[in-house]
């Protein structure tokens, strides 16, 4: 279901809920991914990873692997240039941190289990796979630590380099000395969240070759093409030697946005001189990206009897595992975000992103604003039980307000709607279900959040997109965009087509190619609606005008009388004066008029904020929004039947409201399996749940029908107003669901996954305690 | 990776026989919705498999002499369309129902699943607690084996390398008799068990007879409850009792942590269900 207001504006083209234009290849099959490319003379990769999380390298011994017939080549750490590949933050402005590099191989210290020893190429992937078994190699083991509050102390096993800090990040406000002593009531808690896996249907897979100008091109699937730069100085060549030729990507989660098969392909290409295809299986890819990070998350706040905050302290804690990756940022959001969509005059956050030998962490949906918002919207119900206040009053009591100050320091660009989205999503729940059985309880929870779309304001952040007119009157739309399955290129098509006065069957749109598509940047960080359909957007409208203006010069009037719709162009309040788009395109054509138009948009660009206090700009802006849920919770067994699920969202304007609803169905179902019964369990580093057999997603069968609610601010920076729903529809889904279940048992289970055993023990806490 | 070894497709049973009794055991293979996931693995290895797919004359559910039978090839999905089933297996219709999932109903069968071994087996409880038999054929013999002392260990079984199992039934049930089960598992769709109970009970002059407790993924291997059902038996069931048989099952079981729960909650659980079901089965006849 779709709420929309205001209904003030009407578009032709955007807001409508058209096919999208990548659907007709994905139902009938005709879309290739990157695995369905192949090559003449194609070899196979396989990659040997390191059964050990902490351990040294003695000895490594591939003659045996290279004598097999058919092998082409085996690479171990030796055999590669000493560099480092860079695992920082992808982007366009060649900035790099120190130390985040990991050695492509590894040369002598294994940090994490999996770590890649040895690449193979053969004839077959059968040939492949035998010549990995007989790659002779010694480990001897290295203490290592797997927790990060152990990391931490004293003597522990340090990861890499100096310490295990492998981020610090503060923010202050006021004072929550005085804060604190102003509150009549003081509650505290520590929430925690888990590692969990993107499990994106596709895992990694790629195919590379060297062309006749010597350039690597590199097939492959990723959310990130402008990655060719760090593979590049990786493998020590220049960097237009190296071209990334996207594909649709079968889903991306932020598990794509680092290099993945990328940097493999390319050494395995250029030392063999044929095309390379590798392909991860789905055990690859558990152990071959990074993972969510898990926080612990102590939250303390000071209230008033009438409802006011009057301080939050936050202590955050993060496993970054055994490379640095975006942990930094992923912190940086997280205590951004730590506050949530409220009200706090004395703020005081200190987090910690610490290395461990546990599998690296990353880029997920929600990027660590996910994390914070699981504490602070459970925080949020714990405090409004310690009031004696409803859950919704108190939250109305203390919610930012459209034109008020961030926690940073700097006032909200756009609209705040979160009571709107809180309120119209605890509507939309209705009457309580009726318990399912005797010993079933009915519990209900919300969570609101705020989430930033585009990304960190001091990465200068630019985005670029080219619109043509063909003599026929077709629409040709190139940019370098990656779609990762949310409709991020049919988009494009909307809003070229909105402007352009044509359907959007009259658009083609080519994208995700890093040499011949104009640079985009990454999709990632809920930008490529902002920032790319920004460019598309301003591109469009250029060459609008020069089309308005021909069309107004033959029709003898002012340019701003005319207008373009359903291919024609006519005088506004004249329909009879008027020529079909494509004579009008003709006469373009023959006048020289430039048919094409090629924009960069600019995110804001502003200096880092204050190491000291955090105030300053982060991001471009931020989208607001609520999740309901309704659970069963079987008190004898602990589990958890969400019987209701309900995503309202501000998401400023829609381009495709069914795109949007399969965002917010997509988050809801991600944030489900968060919430309840996804994890990646690490024991001394190893994965111990290695399949989808123990890594356990929500399937239809678990999933209830989720309502979406769209609402339309018309305030975001995005194009027509549109802010990013992308990584917002997941955020509250998971606290929304624990404060149900908390609603359900009148106890509260602080770790994430909430498994039926948690659920149970929480019960008999809480029993244990009242007798 | 699934390694490299030699199949065999026979088209009758009696070839499928006659290959499973040379000298170097060949596995056979009829589902494979477990063992292709454990090859893949690296758990087993064989190299030499046997396919039963193609096998003529194995897929049927037929009545007969007071009872139901299925054939060695008859798939999960079979039992939730039959109507002999509905009536005589109430509680097999439950666990073929939240059996993994449709693609894996639609190809695993109920003689792969018993075969297997898997203490997590879910057709194996209801099975058990209906008093099922397993008839095992080889070339030269046939036997007949009860469900109840199938299993002997952890994934071992009666079933010797050259046998297969060509049919299992269970007496046809009657008024006044109640059948159930309850799977628990970490979520709703194509999950592994972390605690699966079968009842089976009638109530005859307000007492209970024919208990039957059986208790899956509890255990090294799917088991009974035998001293709860004793507690049980030629009873008047009241709340009390039924609590206190609960907890004996609980005490009679043997189960493991692992990823997916611990052993103390599988035993709170199994309190829990056992209370609940048997609960369920004499309300439901009373």
């Amino acid at each position: 279901m779709t709420q929309q207001s205001p209904a003030n504006v009407e578009f032709r083209q955007v807001g409508k809920a058209l096919t999208r234009t990548d659907a007709p290849g994905k139902t009938t099959g005709r879309t290739p991914y990157a695995g369905d490319y192949a090559m003449p003379g194609m070899l196979h990769a396989k990659v040997l990873r390191a059964p050990a999380a902490s351990a040294r390298l003695k000895r490594i011994d591939a003659s045996k692997a290279r004598a097999l017939e058919g092998v082409a080549c085996v690479l171990t750490g030796p055999d590669l240039p000493d560099r480092l590949a860079p695992t920082d933050i992808p982007g366009q402005t060649g900035q790099k941190r120190m130390d985040t590099g990991q050695p492509i191989l590894v040369r002598d210290r294994v940090r994490y289990f999996g770590e890649p020893l040895a690449l193979i190429a053969a004839e077959t992937r059968d040939i492949a796979e035998k010549a990995m078994e007989l790659i002779d190699y010694e480990l001897e083991p290295v203490p290592g630590v797997y927790d990060p509050e152990a990391a931490l102390r004293p003597g522990a096993p340090i990861v890499q380099g100096k310490d295990n800090v492998v981020a610090s990040q503060k923010m202050r406000k006021g004072d929550i000395g005085k804060g604190f002593a102003a509150a009549d009531l003081i509650v505290e808690s520590t929430y925690t969240s888990q590692f969990i896996e993107h499990a994106f249907l596709e895992p990694e897979v790629g195919l590379a070759w060297v062309d006749e100008n010597e350039v690597i091109n590199i097939r492959v699937a990723t959310q990130v093409i402008e990655h060719f730069r760090g593979i590049a100085d990786a493998i020590g060549v220049p960097h237009n030697k190296v071209r990334i030729r996207g594909a649709m990507v079968g889903g991306g989660f932020g598990g794509k946005e680092d290099v993945t098969v990328e940097t493999y392909l390319a050494v395995l290409a250029k030392h063999t001189m044929r095309p390379v295809r590798l392909e991860f299986t789905r055990e690859d890819s558990f152990l071959g990206h990074g993972k969510r990070h898990p926080f612990r998350m102590t939250y303390k706040t000071g209230v008033k009897k009438d409802g006011t905050i009057t301080a939050l302290e936050v202590r955050m804690l993060a496993d970054a595992g055994a490379y640095v990756f975006l942990s930094p940022y992923v912190l940086l959001y997280a205590a951004v975000a730590a506050p949530g969509p409220y009200r706090v005059d004395n703020l005081f956050v200190d987090g910690k992103a610490v290395a461990t030998n546990n599998m690296f962490t990353s880029a997920f949906r929600g990027f660590g604003g996910a994390q914070a918002c699981i504490a602070y919207e459970q925080q949020m119900d714990e405090v409004a039980a310690a009031l004696g206040m409803d859950r919704i009053e108190f939250r109305r009591r203390n919610y930012l307000k459209t034109g008020e100050m961030l926690a940073t320091g700097v006032p909200i660009q756009s609209a705040v709607w979160t009571e709107e989205c809180v309120d119209r999503a605890m509507a939309a729940l209705g009457a309580p279900s009726e318990a399912p059985h005797p010993a079933a309880r009915i519990g209900r929870g919300v969570a609101a959040y705020q989430q930033s779309y585009g990304r960190i304001t001091w990465l200068h952040d630019t985005s670029e997109c080219w619109v043509g007119v063909e003599v026929d009157g077709t629409v040709v739309v190139r940019s370098g965009v990656t779609d990762i399955g949310a409709g991020q290129i049919s988009a494009l098509g909307q809003i070229a087509a909105e402007l352009l006065g044509v359907g959007l069957d009259d658009v083609v749109i080519y994208n995700s190619d890093s040499a011949v598509t104009p640079l985009a940047g990454t999709t990632t960080a809920t930008r490529a609606l902002y920032m790319t359909g920004n460019a598309c957007r301003m591109a469009a409208a250029t060459l609008r005008e020069r089309l308005v203006e021909r069309a107004a010069a033959s029709f003898g009037v002012a340019p701003g009388d005319v207008d373009m719709a359903g291919n024609r162009a006519f005088v506004i309040g004249r329909p009879d004066t008027s020529m079909p788009f494509v004579d009008l395109v003709k006469l373009c054509a023959a006048d020289g008029v430039h048919r094409s138009e090629l924009a960069i948009f600019r995110a804001p660009f502003t200096d880092p904020i204050d190491p000291e206090t955090g105030q300053g700009q982060v991001h471009p802006d931020y989208t607001y929004g609520a999740h309901a849920v309704e659970v069963a919770v079987d008190i004898e067994t602990g589990e958890v039947t969400v019987l209701k699920s309900i995503g309202a969202h501000d998401v400023g304007q829609a381009i495709n409201p069914a795109a949007v609803e399969g965002q917010i169905e997509g988050g809801a179902a991600q944030g489900q399996g968060y919430a309840l019964s996804e994890e990646m369990l690490y024991e001394e580093g190893r994965l111990v749940t290695p399949s989808f057999s123990e890594y356990l997603m929500p399937t239809s069968m678990d999933m209830p029908l989720v309502q979406s609610i769209i609402l339309e601010s018309r305030s975001g920076l995005g194009p027509f107003g549109a802010k990013g729903i992308g990584e917002p529809s997941l955020t509250p889904v998971a606290p929304a669901i624990a404060n149900a279940v908390a609603d359900a048992i009148g106890t509260r289970v602080f770790e994430l996954p909430i498994t039926p055993e948690r659920v149970v023990n929480a019960i008999g806490e809480k029993q244990g305690v009242q007798t | 990776m699934l390694g490299e070894f030699d199949l065999e497709i026979p088209d009758s049973i009696e070839e499928a026989l006659e290959l499973l009794a040379a000298d170097d055991a060949p596995a056979p293979l009829a589902g494979g919705t477990n063992m292709l996931v454990d090859m893949r693995a690296g758990g087993t290895r064989p190299e030499r498999v046997v396919s039963l797919a193609r096998l003529e004359g194995v897929r049927w559910i037929a009545e007969r002499d007071g009872r139901i039978a299925v054939g060695g090839g008859t798939t999960v999905s079979d039992l939730l369309q039959d109507e002999r089933i509905a009536e005589h297996g109430a509680s097999l219709v439950g666990a073929a129902r939240v059996f993994a999932g449709q693609m894996v109903r639609n190809t695993a069968t109920v003689a792969g699943n018993v075969a297997y071994g898997s203490p997590a087996a879910d057709l194996v409880p209801p099975l058990m607690a209906l008093d099922a038999g397993v008839t095992l054929m080889s070339k030269s013999a046939s036997r007949t084996v009860p469900l109840a002392d199938y299993f002997t260990g952890y994934r071992q079984t009666v079933r010797k390398p050259d046998e297969l199992i060509a049919e299992i039934s269970w007496p046809k049930r009657g008024a006044g008799m109640a059948d159930l089960f309850y799977k628990l598992a970490r979520r709703k769709g194509d999950a592994i068990t972390v605690t699966g109970v079968a009842v089976s009970l009638a109530l005859a002059g307000g007492k209970c007879a024919g208990v039957r407790i059986a208790l899956g993924a509890v255990a090294p291997v799917v088991m009974r409850a035998r001293k709860a059902e004793a507690m049980l038996d030629g009873q008047a069931p009241d709340a009390a009792l039924i609590e206190a048989a609960a907890r004996q099952a609980a005490q009679e079981c043997d189960p493991i942590d692992d990823v997916r729960a611990s052993a103390e909650y599988r035993r709170h659980t199994v309190h829990m269900l056992v209370r609940r079901l048997v609960g369920q089965a004499v309300e439901h006849l009373r």
